[in-house]
């Protein structure tokens, strides 16, 4: 199940940013009534943790090539492949965002025009899922040419992201309180965001576990036998590391839950949040690279 | 020097006995190593012994048949269609090869193709596959694999000659539903051949493939 190491890191990791980013805008969406000055006070250091976790992504993807310094020959190729082009998405969605945080830093642009970054950076990084996720519909591989590739990318992308801005919100905060930088209104800030984070994580595992049993349906149902086999080994020969991800994805989001239960009957202490911030996002965080590591493994070609 | 608007392979796998002359010579003309192996041939092996309930007497149903396999040089390549460094190419008599100045080793295209043809050489860092031996064609000589049978069972040529020679199949087990690459290639069916998608039987030596 290591073999394909470096390509689960990099989808896992470049889902993740885009799903940080898009979570990140929803906030300043949904928040539009805070002032824009505590907003971006505790928002931005979440925004600058996303570039370095896209470049980790992007260079690990370069460590399965057999010649990785002709890297940049994956480029030649737009008119047919799906690769070409998932790494042409990658590196604009990095270039987007990366100009668009540096705006951020020194205030450049007007804030519409930022705006305006913002929301076409977020569009190219969920434009960026979808050719990852047509990189892998090959239609020689019957477990990977599925809708439900698409839904598995999305769901990652938006489960990690919801939990990556959660920490970081929480981490941002707690450095601060520590400094003596106190203030009410970021801290409130901070819990309504938690709470939207739960209920949208929530959401997106309702999606996942609609998904996944037609999924597995679908491929037990098939016509053809490499299918079969990818079900084979996902259920029978990898059916712990099946399970334990699952479970790890679920335990993730009940912490969640638990604290939305908390929350609606008294606030919860700073400590409190950062356990829980924390622990949900390891947990989903082990659960979807197994998750990944098992996709990468149910790999069965037709033929031979 | 032959020229060939598409070339393609004839496999008689009526006649062929899995002795694998063919893997050896390859491996041989190229100097492959050990885990490279541009021609292979896959042993389909199914069927039980069965006891007849009746008279107590036993029934064999069991076959074996030999599938010798390089690339077919297809007319729908999914390795060229995939790759991203465009290194994987149809060129010269519709031979599909790997230019390796050019590719960087993402093994997309091993991933994708139906065959097994394109395989990784790590020590080039590097894909490789038959080039149909294109040395030997532009000396009016034939490839090594179809040279080396000693039961003469491979054959190669004009794709439209050879279809109008010896028929148009080309899905048979092991081998994946033609319509997905359009190979090049033309198969006498063995007596006990299954087509493609309507298999019993599996691959015996998977670990050769």
């Amino acid at each position: 199940m290591l073999h394909e190491l470096p390509l689960v890191v990099f989808t896992v990791f470049a889902q993740m940013s885009v799903g940080s980013f898009v979570v990140l805008g929803l906030i300043h969406i949904v928040g539009f009534r805070v002032p824009p000055k505590v907003m971006d006070r505790v928002s931005d250091p979440a925004l600058f943790a996303i570039g370095p976790l896209l470049v980790l992504g992007l260079a690990a993807s370069t460590l399965h090539l057999g010649t990785p310094l002709r890297a940049a020959n994956a480029l030649r190729h737009l008119q047919s492949s799906w690769l070409s082009r998932e790494i042409l998405v990658g590196i604009l969605f990095a270039g987007l965002g990366a100009a668009f945080s540096f705006c951020q830093w020194r205030k450049w642009l007007t804030p519409r025009l930022r705006q305006g970054l913002a929301v076409t950076t977020a569009v190219t990084g969920l434009v960026l899922v979808f050719f990852i996720s047509r990189v892998y519909s090959l239609r020689t591989v019957p477990a990977w040419d599925t809708w439900h590739t698409a839904i598995r990318f999305y769901s990652t992308t938006f489960l990690l992201g919801f939990l990556a801005v959660g920490v970081a919100l929480v981490v941002t905060q707690g450095i601060r309180t520590r400094r003596g930088d106190d203030d009410p209104q970021a801290s409130r800030l901070i819990v309504s965001s938690l709470r939207g984070i739960a209920v949208g994580s929530i959401l997106v595992l309702g999606v996942k576990f609609v998904g996944m049993p037609s999924y597995l349906g679908g491929l037990a149902t098939s016509g053809e036998g490499a299918a079969h086999q990818s079900l084979e080994t996902v259920a029978g020969t990898y059916g712990g590391f099946s399970l334990t991800q699952t479970i790890l994805v679920f335990a993730g989001v009940a912490v969640l839950g638990i604290f939305l239960a908390q929350l609606s009957r008294r606030a919860v202490s700073a400590r409190a949040l950062g356990v829980v911030a924390g622990s949900a996002f390891v947990l989903v965080l082990a659960g979807e690279v197994i998750g990944r590591m098992l996709f990468y493994a149910s790999m069965v070609r037709v033929g031979m | 020097m032959p020229t060939f608007k598409q070339i393609g392979f004839y496999v008689d796998q009526s006649n062929c006995t899995g002795c694998k002359a063919c893997q050896i010579a390859c491996k041989d003309k190229h100097d492959n190593p050990v885990g490279v192996s541009w021609r292979r041939v896959a042993e389909y092996t199914g069927g039980s012994n069965e006891t007849d309930t009746a008279d107590g007497s036993f029934r064999t149903n069991v076959f074996t048949y030999y599938t010798s396999m390089a690339c077919n040089h297809c007319a729908d390549p999914i390795c060229v269609e995939v790759c991203p460094s465009t290194a994987m190419h149809k060129g010269e008599n519709g031979i599909v090869s790997v230019d390796p100045d050019i590719c960087i080793g993402c093994r997309y295209c091993e991933m994708a193709c139906p065959y097994s043809a394109p395989q990784f050489d790590a020590a080039k860092g590097v894909m490789t596959k038959c080039d149909f031996c294109a040395d030997f064609l532009a000396e009016g000589r034939d490839p090594a694999c179809v040279a080396s049978c000693p039961s003469r069972v491979l054959d190669y040529g004009e794709i439209d000659d050879l279809r109008a020679k010896y028929g148009t199949e080309s899905g048979i087990e092991p081998l994946p539903d033609p319509s997905i690459t359009r190979p090049n290639l033309v198969i006498t069916p063995h007596r006990d051949a299954q087509g493609s998608g309507h298999g019993t039987g599996a691959v015996a030596n998977p670990e050769e493939i």
